[in-house]
């Protein structure tokens, strides 16, 4: 039976998925678990919530924030609400029902979630970015040592990064923050941020991504634990790449973290998040809210490079990543515009979008979602035009090998007064191997006769010929797939800042080992 | 197994009073176990609407709240046909077989349903297997075709204002057999439910050709289920100008290596007018071929919809070539276009593609047509005929200047 | 015949409109042919689109009259029925609707709007070939859909077998001329001049002195920046090729 739930929100009761034959799937070819580099565990001692969820949860989160009581009123109305709704089941995802009662909705290293010193920052944590391959000198500044943040700015001239990273539930630094405020630009944790600008919180938190939304986005109002708050101010073109690095390390434990960036008048923020986990053996979640807001001519630019643990060859363990993503053009001309790059994840669900309010603005989406052994990813865009002049651009690419599934939904919707609005789809499949399956499921919906929509999509596989040709110059066989593979994504690859780009390659070319021969 | 009599109720939880006005029909007549199961299967979900998935933007359960007879007997004529056509007419309660066939032709008639396979996926059509016939005619008229039939098979649906008109035949085409199949389906009931069980056999040939007309007051669904076996060919072609709601339904499946599919429409919707066609194609066999073409023209107050899915099996599937496109104009302010084209795959060695765009004519191309004299209302018809000109080319049966030749009329009675 | 006053015009939204014509004058007495050359983006184009009627150009000031009609206040296809033609600098393709079927329409459409009769079917046909003769158009070419997969001289020998055809009795041709070798320019020409006569106008709009070889103009307009800035005999065609537009427009200046 059909479900509508992508259109209405997610609230949803029913599936769409049919169809898959189960009997003819061949053995699975062997995944390296090898090939995960992030896939080791922090050993240290952490602090958690109590197990399961109930009210008395929520309030330790708030507490343990020292939150005021609006907040944990907000919170607790989200909890409220989510016992009253249902799991969606509509995308082309299956997995084992989750136990919300099983899984530790708030876990912090043990010394503390706020650190003035090197000093004061456990070793551990200190050692698992430098193995992830965040500089230590970043790390250095990131821990707000005096005149580090000089020291690693110059190191990394021309381009520099400010970084917050979210260990588990807390976010445990972030870097740049003085020359950030230079500029007017505010960068911290949004546990901080409670405190330091409760009046934009209050303002923005919820705005684009309702409370009531869909369960996922619901369940993180109620048990957020941190993220990042950015707000830059009117006029200001924010001086650095801004980015967050999230990491999940404790066992048994959920991610929840929410993001808010807003954008003001004529600002212009570009903004990275990368994610990693260990390789642990049950199915961990991680359910994040971010919203985006851009006012008059601001433009926002969020890529993200995904590469949650996706689980083993046989489909044990990995992450559920059920995230809610949206970006609100409010005001005229205004841009927003999503990269991502989706290698992990056993399940990923997850949709990232933009809502054209304002004249004139701007809403693009580019993807590459890669799945492997047994991921399945049920990704896409909603390009929701509400204003005149509108323009929206959709680029994804979907590269399914191993037994996994990949299907691209995505929505666009022009509305009866977006006078003239355009949008340009191009979805592309490629299959590698005969196990895997490649899903392409667009909705568009056109009430104005003066807008111009167009959608293209194909799905393929790996070309013999292509191959062969490569592998005759010379190149073997994964380096030749690799080289094709970058050829197949290139328009999004294009997209990301550069040292993501080239993060994202040998992502790419990791994810797909094993995949061919 | 059927249900008793009173089991039933509770599968229609809120039911609106024209679900009960349908049981109650289901009821009256003689029932019968497959009759039964058809019932039941409609009756899981009721009337389709707009919270099921595959009927989100043609939703029968609001569009007809209870059932009545209309003031339309019908609307226009029956496609003129060439010549020696045989005709078959079901009106309302009653059915109008021929006299005589010409070779190759056999003609049955069965007085219980068969059953009705994949009835869950397709509610509107498992409900005119639960109440098509219902004593007063046969439960399902079955043409079977045995060579090559030089003439056309024309069946006429026509309502006579009824509360309901509902319809089962069934076209089996033997091996190497041809037939070119032409319906009108002219409306003139409040609710019209037409099921059409199509087996092509080893390299046997059907082409189907297709019109559909009706008004504000009607609801109609037009349901194909074709199954096509190695090296069979299909040829659709359907022109649809709508009704309150109106789905021409089409699921194929390619179950023998080589079959061929084309799938192609056009609609025509004014003010008030709905149609949707949906398509489902399962490549359920290697080296299938698929061509689909959907073309719509929309005026203000009007809706079209478009759903094509190709679902290509793991192994089964290989060497698909398969391709979708969904074209559509909206004519004036105020009209709508929703479209959801799919592509399922799960075989590696395909070549699967699908294209949607909607919009308005191109204005340069309009001020092109204008600056040589043609008048604006005219310019659009012509650039209008012209963009939908691709999707009746295949039109068989002698029928395709009668189709163009609607089309034109429609086009041509627009004033903007 | 043809009498622009002062004639300004602009693209754009407003806030944003660009003024392209800037109080352009310009008279064409009936059984004349006026040039019009200038340099690329002096508005030859815009001014062609703007007396034709096309959407996008707004007119903010001064007026266009042919034959005592106020062109401005009319449709495109209100002024194409008084026999106003242009041929396009880009004719546009037009899928699945065939030349002959065009034309056809054309002509009976303007018929209509002048209250005349319709053409019988056998006149037509033999007057499409009997043109599409003298333009090298073969029948077959006609069949086709409009400019579809034409080259760009065949497009442009298809501009003038419908003017041709729908005799118009004022013409505008847009660069007609480029992108033809000399044999397919002495055709066209020869088309244009089949339809020279005292009842008719013609402006000509071109880049090279070369087209005014075959088709002799009685007047040439320099423009330059949405304005005639020099109006001379056809030995300006001549200045030009050799002085270039710069000279001309630092003499004029
Ligand atoms: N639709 C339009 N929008 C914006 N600018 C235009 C438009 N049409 C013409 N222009 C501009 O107007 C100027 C005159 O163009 P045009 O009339 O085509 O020149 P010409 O035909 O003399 O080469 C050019 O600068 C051109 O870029
Ligand atoms: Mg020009």
């Amino acid at each position: 039976m059909g479900g509508s739930g992508f259109l209405q929100g997610f609230a949803m009761d029913s599936r769409v998925k049919d169809g898959i034959d189960q009997e003819t799937v061949a053995a699975a070819r062997a995944l390296e678990s090898e090939n995960y580099r992030a896939g080791f565990s922090t050993d240290i001692e952490t602090e958690y919530a109590p197990k399961g969820l109930d009210e008395s949860t929520v309030r330790f989160i708030s507490a343990k924030k020292d939150e005021p009581d609006w907040l944990l009123d907000w919170r607790l109305k989200a909890y409220q609400r989510w016992l009253t709704m249902t799991e969606p089941d509509w995308a082309m995802v299956e997995y084992d029902p989750i136990n919300y009662q099983d899984i530790y909705f708030y876990a912090a290293p043990k010394a503390g979630a706020k650190y003035e010193s090197l000093d004061d920052v456990p070793r551990e944590i200190l050692e698992t970015y430098e193995k992830l391959g965040i500089p230590l000198r970043e790390a250095e500044v990131l821990l707000g040592v005096e005149g580090a943040a000089e020291t690693a700015a110059a190191a990394r001239e021309p381009r520099r990064i400010a970084v917050d990273a979210v260990f588990d539930s807390v976010s445990v630094a972030t870097t740049f923050r003085a020359e950030l405020e230079k500029a007017g630009v505010i960068f911290m944790s949004i546990s901080e941020a409670v405190h330091q600008h409760p009046d934009l919180i209050k303002a923005y938190l919820g705005s684009v991504v309702p409370q009531s939304d869909n369960y996922f986005a619901t369940l993180n109002s109620a048990v957020f634990s941190d993220g990042t708050f950015v707000y830059i101010p009117p006029g200001v073109r924010c001086p650095m790449e801004l980015s967050t690095y999230f990491r999940m390390n404790a066992e048994n434990t959920g991610q929840f973290e929410r993001t808010l960036i807003i954008a003001d008048k004529g600002a212009y923020v570009s903004y990275l998040e990368g994610c990693t986990a260990p390789m642990r053996d049950e199915n961990q979640l991680h359910a994040a809210v971010v919203e985006l807001v851009a006012l008059d001519d601001a433009e926002i630019k969020y890529s993200t490079v995904q590469n949650w643990w996706p689980g083993d060859e046989t489909g044990k363990g990995g992450i559920y990543n059920f995230v809610t993503k949206r970006g609100d053009c409010r005001g005229p001309r205004s841009k927003i515009s999503w990269t991502q790059v989706e290698t992990g994840s056993a399940v990923t669900w997850k949709y990232p979008s933009c809502i054209l309010r304002g004249d004139d603005s701007v809403g693009e989406f580019y993807s590459i979602a890669v799945t492997n052994g047994r991921q399945m990813a049920d990704t896409g865009t909603k390009m929701i035009h509400l204003g005149k002049r509108t323009r929206s651009r959709i680029i994804s690419k979907g590269i399914s090998a191993g037994r996994s599934d990949n299907t691209y939904r995505g929505l666009v919707s022009i509305n009866g007064k977006a006078a003239q609005a355009r949008n340009f789809t191009q979805c592309d499949s490629l299959l590698i191997g005969g196990d895997c399956g490649a899903h392409t499921v667009p909705y568009v919906e056109n009430r104005r006769a003066d807008a111009q929509l167009e959608h293209e999509a194909t799905t393929t596989k790996l070309s013999e010929d292509q191959l062969f040709y490569v592998r005759q110059r010379g190149l073997g066989e994964e380096d030749a797939v690799a080289l094709l593979v970058n050829g197949f994504v290139r328009e999004v690859l294009q997209e990301l800042p550069m040292e993501f780009a080239v993060e994202a390659q040998s992502l790419l070319k990791v994810s797909l080992e094993g995949s061919v021969g | 197994m059927a249900p008793a009599r009173g089991a039933l109720s509770p599968t229609f939880p809120d039911a609106s009073p024209a679900e009960r006005a349908l049981a109650d029909r289901f009821m009256a007549g003689t029932v019968d176990g497959r009759r039964g199961r058809a019932f039941e299967a409609f009756a899981r979900t009721g009337l389709p609407h707009r919270r099921l998935e595959g009927w989100r933007w043609t939703d029968f359960r609001a569009a007809l709240a209870t059932l009545a007879p209309v003031t339309a007997t019908g609307h226009g004529q029956a496609l003129p046909v060439a010549d020696g056509a045989v005709t078959l007419r079901f009106s309302g309660e009653e059915i109008f077989l021929p006299d005589s066939l010409p070779d190759g032709l056999i003609l049955h008639t069965k007085a219980d349903a068969p059953a009705l396979a994949g009835a869950e996926e397709a509610p509107m059509a498992a409900l005119a297997a639960a109440l098509a016939g219902r004593g007063t005619g046969p439960d399902t008229v079955i043409l079977e075709v045995c060579g090559r039939v030089a003439e056309p098979v024309h069946i006429v649906c026509e309502g006579g204002g009824a509360e309901v008109n509902f319809a089962r035949i069934a076209v089996i085409v033997r091996p190497g057999g041809a037939l070119d199949l032409v319906e009108s389906h002219l409306g003139g009931a409040g609710l019209s439910s037409v099921l059409i069980e199509i087996d092509v056999a080893a390299s046997g040939q059907l082409r189907r050709t297709l019109s559909q007309r009706g008004d504000a007051h009607e609801a109609q669904a037009i349901t194909a289920l074709v199954h096509l076996d190695e090296g069979a060919s299909y040829i659709q072609t359907a022109l649809a100008f709508g009704a309150r709601v109106a789905r021409i339904e089409t699921r194929l499946v390619h179950r023998g290596t080589g079959s061929a599919a084309v799938l192609n429409g056009v609609y025509l919707c004014a003010g008030g007018q709905h149609v949707d066609f949906t398509s489902h194609v399962r490549h359920g066999a290697p080296a299938c071929t698929t061509r689909q073409v959907t073309k719509g023209a929309v005026l203000k107050g009007g809706r079209g919809v478009f759903q094509g899915k190709f679902l290509v099996p793991r192994d089964i599937g290989q060497h698909t070539d398969a391709d979708m496109q969904h074209q559509a104009l909206l004519l004036e302010q105020g009209a709508e276009v929703f479209a959801k084209p799919e592509l399922e795959i799960y075989a590696d060695d395909v070549e699967c593609a699908h294209g949607n765009t909607s919009g308005a004519l191109d204005p340069d191309m309009l001020f092109y047509l204008r600056q040589r004299g043609i008048p604006l209302t005219e310019a659009r018809a012509m650039l209008t005929q012209a963009f939908i000109a691709e999707a009746l080319a295949a039109a068989g049966g002698g029928t395709h200047e009668a189709l163009s030749a609607a089309a034109s009329r429609f086009l041509s009675g627009v004033s903007l | 015949m043809l009498k622009l006053t002062d004639l300004t015009a602009s693209v754009g939204e407003a806030g944003e409109a660009r003024t392209i014509l800037n109080g352009l004058s310009l008279e064409v007495p009936a059984g004349e042919v006026h040039a019009i050359m200038g340099p690329n983006g002096a508005g030859k184009s815009t001014l062609s689109y703007v007396l034709t009627g096309k959407a996008g150009y707004e007119v903010s000031g001064g007026s266009a009259w042919l034959d005592g009609h106020d062109l401005l206040a009319l449709d495109p296809e209100e002024r194409a029925a008084l026999g106003l033609f242009l041929s396009f600098q880009y004719p546009l393709e037009v899928p699945g609707v065939p030349v002959m079927t065009f034309v056809r329409a054309a002509m009976n459409a303007q018929r209509k709007a002048r209250g005349e009769a319709e053409i019988s079917a056998p006149d037509f046909i033999k007057m499409a070939r009997d043109i599409g003769k003298e333009l090298n158009l073969s029948a077959d070419m006609l069949k086709r859909p409009l400019n579809v997969g034409f080259s760009g001289g065949e497009k442009k020998r298809l501009e003038i077998f419908q003017m041709r055809m729908l005799e118009p009795r004022f013409a505008i041709l847009d660069e007609t001329d480029s992108g033809l070798d000399i044999d397919a320019l002495r055709i066209v020409a020869e088309g244009v001049n089949a339809l020279r006569s005292p009842e008719r106008g013609m402006l000509v709009i071109t880049h090279y002195q070369r087209l005014l070889d075959y088709i002799v103009p009685d007047k040439v307009h320099v423009l330059s920046h949405g304005r005639v800035i020099l109006t001379g005999g056809p030995e300006l065609a001549l200045r030009l090729e050799k002085e270039g537009y710069d000279g001309i427009e630092g003499a004029a200046a």
